[in-house]
Parts: C-alpha cells; structure tokens; sequence
C-alpha cells in the first residue's frame, strides 16, 4: 500500500495512484472552449530557451562596419537569403537560412535576467523579481507551456508540456514564470533532463542507483525501482504530487520510457547533434514531438552563467565572450538548431512543428573591459521554423550597432502570441482563461 | 638555460596533403568537452581542461594509457580553473583560475606544482586574466590581461612581478605561445578584422603577419623545433587544424573531417601534434602521427 502525503491521506496502492495519474493526465472535466480542439499551422512547438542572453552580434546580426569597440572580432558569412550575414560561428545554419526565418528587432523591459526571463517565458512582467527581490505588480503569468497545456491536452499519458532542462535561476534565486501560476499544477511543465553519464532523468521521482527511465528495461528492475519510491513515500519524505502521479504512471509504459530512450537513435544521429547536453536535450525534444508533445522548452543550462554549474553554461558572457563562443557555444548551437531542422524535416515534421530559439535579452553592443558584453535588453535576435511559417525572412531591423530596433520593433508578447497563433490558440481563448499575453502576431511571419 | 637538442627533426616529418584523411588516435573517451590542451615536457602527459558534471577543471592524462582522466589540483578546487601550461622542466603548471563572486566571475593566474599540490596565486585579478605561458628559462610568464582596456599580451617576471606589456591595439590579442629558443611568440589577433595568426620577438617588436584570410585563425602552436607552427582554422567551413611554416608559408591540412578541431598541441619530438575533436561525437583528445 501506498500512502499518500501531506495533500491528503488517502491510502492507495500502488495501482490505485497509477490510475488517480492517469486520470489527472487525461484530464475529466474540461470547459466547453476546451472541448474545441484548436487548429493552426503548428501542431507542435520546441521552444529553445537560450538562457543568460546570447550576442546579436556575434550571432545573426553583425555589424562590420560598426566602429571596432562594438563589432564583433569574427568575420562575417553570407547566408542564402541576399545580403543578409551571420557571425562565421554559424556556417551550418547561413546554410540553412532559407528554411528559418530571423527576428532581429526582438527588445524586452529589463536587463535583469529574472525579470526579463520571466518577460521572455510568459509574455508579461507582471509578478517578476529580480536580483533586487522585488516583485513587479500583478499576478505572475503562466509560461508559455502552461497556456498551451491549458488547451491542447493530450491524450494517451503523455503531459503536453515537457521542458528538457533544470529549473532556472541566476545565482541561487529561481525565476517566476517557469510554471503555471493560476492555471494550477495539472498545467505545470513536466521535467525531463539529459545526463551525460546516465541518460534522461526524471526530475519529478528520484529512482535512485543511476537509475533513468531506459534502464527500466525488465520488470524486476522497474519493480524494485517503483517499490523504492513507494518506500519513499511512505516516509513521508514528499508528497504525492500530480507531476510524480504522472511520473509514476509514465515510467509504467513501455513507450513512454521507450520514447525518453535516446539509446533508441543510432550513434551517428547523436552525433550529428552534438555530445553537447543542449543537443542530446534538442534530440530528445524531437521524439517528444514525434510523439506529438504539443509543447517542448528547451532550457540550454540552468544558470546563467557560462562558468559555473548547471551542464553547458549559460549565455550571460560578461567576460570571456570571444573565447566561450569560438570554443563552446558558437559551434554547439549551429551544430544542434541545424540538426534538429534537418532531422524534422526528413521525418515530415518541420511543417507541424514550430523551432523558436531565443534568449531573455541580447547583450551590450559596445565590448566592456573584460573582453566581454553586458545585458543588453534594447535588441536582440530570435530564431523561428518550421510549423508554416514562411522561411528565409528577416524581420525587422537593428540600427548600425544593433543597439536598438530600426524598424519593426518586436517583443516577447509578440512572439508569444505568434507561438499561440501558429498553435491555433485563438486570442478569444487566451483571453477567457486570462492568459493573453498582449502581444501582437508577428504577422509576417505566416 | 634549456638545451634545444630534438633528435627528431621536422625534416624528416611527413606533412599531409591538404585535404588528406588524418590518421590519429583516440585518447581519450569518457565524453566530456575538452580544451586547452598542453604536452607535459617529458611527453607523458596530456593537460588540458575538462567540462565534466557541470564543472570545469583542469585535468591530465597519460597519453599511452588514456582512459584514466585525473584531475590536476589536488584538492580539486570547487571554482572554475582552465587553460593550464607546463614549464618547460616539467616542474610546474600555471593555470587561469576564476574565483566566482555573485553573478560574476575573477580572473587570476595561478602556478601549481605538476604533481597537483601547493597551487598558489602568482598574479592577481586586476581585470580579466588568461592564457599564462611560461617562459623556456621559467622565469617570466607571458600571459593575456583586460588591464588596458581589451586583451593584450604582457610579460611578467615571476620573481619581480614586473609586468611589461608588449602588444598595443585595439584588436584583441591572445592566445600567446612560445618558440622554445624564447625569442619569439606567436599568437592571434583580430586587429585586422578577424582573427590572424602573428608573431613577434619577446619584447613585442618586429611583429608579422603570419596568416591572412577571411575566416578565424586561433590557438597557434610552436613545434619543438620553432620552424612549424600549428593552429586552428575555420577556413574549410569548420574549424581544422593546420601546419605552416613559421614564415606562414608552405600550409598543410592536417585534420580533415566535419567537426571541430580545435587546440593543437605537439610532442616534445615534434613527431606527432595532439588536438581535440568532436569528429566522433563527444570532444575527446586525439594524436596525429606526422611519422613517414
């Protein structure tokens, strides 16, 4: 027998929590809007969160004849669409320019990764806290995830919103805005995370000795592992939550622990991703939606940081920028976004399913003192595909030193409501469950 | 003063044909990214820097065994440290290390015994401090500082501390390393756009252009010998490792495969260059024979 924690005391065995998850999965009792499944170009969004800030500059939007405190010490490189160049960091994806199309007009309110990323996650600043740990008015929003679990619920135990990565934070405070806020728990993100020794973890359960959902591969093993949670539980050690029902209830199903199985792809396509956490994690993400997981974050490291904890190190390059991207950075996202573009569009995917790759903000234009850049939230680059949009664009424009937009200012919300629109979340749906993000379709785009 | 006796001399090394297949061994295999590498003096260690379980270290490996990956610093300090480079006796290693503080991080170099122990500061932040190369005689560090504004090259003498600086512009300039004689120093600089590999005497003068194209040329090496000198190029599309003359003439491609190759390092005989590379997925460290 299983006992259930503080949320209530209702003892259960190990089959009845099974079924108690897989109906919190299914979900019973859904308003009428819900009962209208949405219809749009994207039938899938992998959302790749690029945390800590990546440079306009020294990505999509050089500028080399900006003075030289300012531009970028790579060479620059032409892609398929005329005229336009990225940073020689990214000679796969100039390749591909004709199958993405690029924002690069992005700007947020804050240069506080916190505040920005909450901007970033939800469309909204409301509730956000930054390093000065106060909060902005309003009630937090739901993350993007959230709003489309709201909608789009899935059928057949899977979550519809899984985000492969950590939780985030910068320096040891979390950030408002990963979750489902008013939406409540069934709509929080279910937690997957790419181990480079032991494989996907499920964050929700700890399955202890090493234990990851594909090595769960006989039924003596999953037992021992089940009956060690139950032990767990039983002590009272945590509660018996809706995400670790539904953890419980997946590591139960074949497919399921199947589909977390990245030993499941040849060597040579892990490869082609990259043996990087970001790109094994860009892999997972794409049998997520072969599975069609309406909703997959990314997160590229937890921190913020390039150099501290948390797998590949963030975005925030305050020093050491030039080396971090020649080394690390610069060719793992190339190798990754392109793979993962390739890969969706061999399996017929990239029509239904949305790529957006972004950060909470870019980085200051003018180099700092620490062969570095500083946050810079004024301007920034966003990176869309697939799920029918129109490829090869450029959408708005940066000034001489991608200091600020040019023409076609464009904002979080924007893309946040572009994300709903290609879902086919309408604005009279977002509205009637609070979740409108403001923003404006990026209309050019579709 | 350090004898420069090779018994092996580059004339009798076979440079490849660019575009040639490499031919190399795997050293390495357990995954992790890996950078900054450096051949101990006796030609028995490999040091280099390693990203492992969210922490970057600095680590060696003996390069017969190879798969026994051990970290260098002993205790293993719990901040980031990278970019190590022996002495030419074998005695010591000087690293960066990053002494975290809030959102940020402090640069510093530090020198370590080889053996792990007693590691110590021997030239403190001031701003951002990187690349530190030992001088043949041991008694200077060459190494790369923000202090001026960008990164520059400077020299430092152990027992002073007297810092000289030697180049001066607004390009960044890095990577330094050192021609076993001590007179010269390679290094890149993206003076002139992007990144190019040049050379200068150690005092800074009589600076040349040893590289001129347009695509990222880094991490220049010294062979033993002083008359070769490897580095990384992005020039095929990705980056590969290439072999030039110390004049810049006479290029020969020495990797040729589609991932990223990246941080040559020769042995003490100039027989065979070592380097990193994701060509098999994982970023491990391989060694090139350049044996006839």
């Amino acid at each position: 027998m299983l006992t259930l924690g503080a949320k209530t005391s209702i003892p259960v065995s190990r089959r009845g929590a099974i079924q108690i998850g897989a109906s919190a999965i299914l979900g019973m009792s859904w308003d009428r809007l819900l009962a209208q499944a949405p219809t749009g170009s994207a039938k899938s969004v992998i959302f790749l969160w690029l945390w800590g800030g990546p440079s306009q500059l020294d990505t999509f939007d050089p500028k080399p004849n900006a003075p030289s405190e300012f531009r970028s010490p790579f060479a620059n490189i032409p892609t398929k669409i005329p005229g336009v160049h990225f940073t020689e960091l990214f000679p796969m994806l100039a390749h591909r320019s004709d199958h993405f199309s690029l924002l690069r007009s992005m700007h947020t309110q804050s240069n506080d990764h916190g505040v920005a990323g909450t901007i970033g996650l939800t469309g909204s600043i409301a509730g956000a806290v930054g390093l000065d740990g106060n909060p902005r008015p309003g009630q937090a929003r739901p993350t993007l995830g959230s709003t489309v679990a709201k909608v789009r619920r899935m059928q057949g135990g899977l979550p519809s919103f899984l985000v492969v990565g950590g939780k985030l934070h910068q320096g040891k405070k979390p950030i408002i805005g990963e979750n489902s806020g008013f939406l409540g728990a069934s709509c929080d993100p279910f937690r997957l995370e790419f181990d480079e020794e032991k494989g996907t973890r499920v964050n929700a359960l700890d399955l202890g000795q090493g234990l990851t959902p594909e090595r769960l591969d006989d039924r003596q093993r999953l037992a021992g592992a089940l009956d060690d949670i139950e032990r767990k539980l039983q002590k009272g050690a945590s509660p018996w939550t809706e995400q670790m029902q539904q953890a419980y209830a997946l590591l139960l199903r074949p497919e399921s622990r199947k589909m977390f199985d990245l030993g499941q792809e040849t060597p040579a396509m892990r490869d082609r991703y990259g043996r990087t956490r970001f790109g094994q994690s860009c892999l997972l993400a794409r049998r997520l939606v072969e599975k069609k997981v309406p909703f997959v974050q990314v997160n590229w490291s937890d921190h913020v940081e390039a150099e501290e904890d948390a797998g590949d190190g963030g975005w925030d390059h305050h020093y050491r920028n030039f080396q971090i991207m020649v080394d690390r950075h610069g060719p793992w996202l190339d190798r990754s976004i392109s793979t993962l573009l390739d890969d969706l569009r061999d399996r017929g995917l990239l029509e239904s399913t949305l790529v957006v790759a972004v950060g909470e903000f870019g980085r200051t234009p003018k180099i700092n003192e620490k062969a570095g850049r500083d946050h810079w939230e004024h301007c920034y680059c966003a990176l869309v595909a697939g799920g029918g949009i129109k490829p090869g664009r450029v959408i708005g424009t940066s000034d001489a030193r991608a200091e600020r937009p040019a023409e076609r200012p464009l904002t979080p919300a924007d893309l946040g409501a572009t994300i709903h629109q290609a879902l086919g979340i309408t604005s009279e749906q977002s509205q009637s469950f609070g979740l409108a993000t403001g923003g404006e379709v990026i209309g050019e785009l579709f | 003063m350090v004898a420069f006796c090779l018994a092996w001399s580059l004339a009798q090394v076979v440079m490849p044909q660019t575009g040639q297949e490499e031919k190399a061994r795997q050293i390495t295999s357990d995954g992790s990214f890996k950078s900054h590498l450096s051949w101990s003096p006796d030609g028995k260690k490999l040091l280099f820097t390693r990203i492992h379980k969210g922490k970057m270290e600095l680590c060696s490996v003996d390069q017969l065994q190879g798969s026994k990956v051990e970290p260098l610093v002993q205790p293993p300090p719990n901040t980031p440290h990278f970019d190590g480079s022996w002495s030419l006796d074998g005695k010591q290693i000087a690293y960066v290390h990053d002494i975290l503080q809030g959102t940020d991080g402090k640069l510093q170099i530090n020198i370590v015994n080889a053996d792990g122990t007693q590691p110590k500061v021997v030239i403190p932040h001031k701003a951002f401090e990187e690349s530190p190369r030992f001088t043949p005689d041991g008694q200077k560090l060459l190494w790369v500082s923000t202090r001026d504004g960008n990164q520059e090259i400077y020299s430092f003498e152990i027992t002073s501390a007297k810092v000289t600086r030697l180049t001066q512009n607004p390009g960044f300039d890095n990577n330094p390393n050192i021609r076993r004689d001590g007179q010269r120093v390679v290094f890149s600089s993206s003076r002139y756009g992007n990144f190019e590999i040049l050379s200068m005497n150690m005092d800074g003068s009589d600076t040349k252009r040893l590289t001129n194209h347009g695509s990222l040329d880094i991490w220049p090496s010294f062979s033993p010998d002083g008359g070769k000198i490897a580095f990384t190029s992005n020039r095929t599309g990705n980056y590969n490792i290439f072999v030039m003359d110390e004049n810049g003439g006479n290029l020969a491609q020495i990797t040729n495969n589609r991932g990223v190759n990246n941080f040559a390092a020769w042995n003490p005989s100039g027989e065979e260059i070592a380097y990193i590379s994701n060509k098999n997925g994982a970023y491990e460290i391989y060694i090139h024979s350049l044996r006839k």
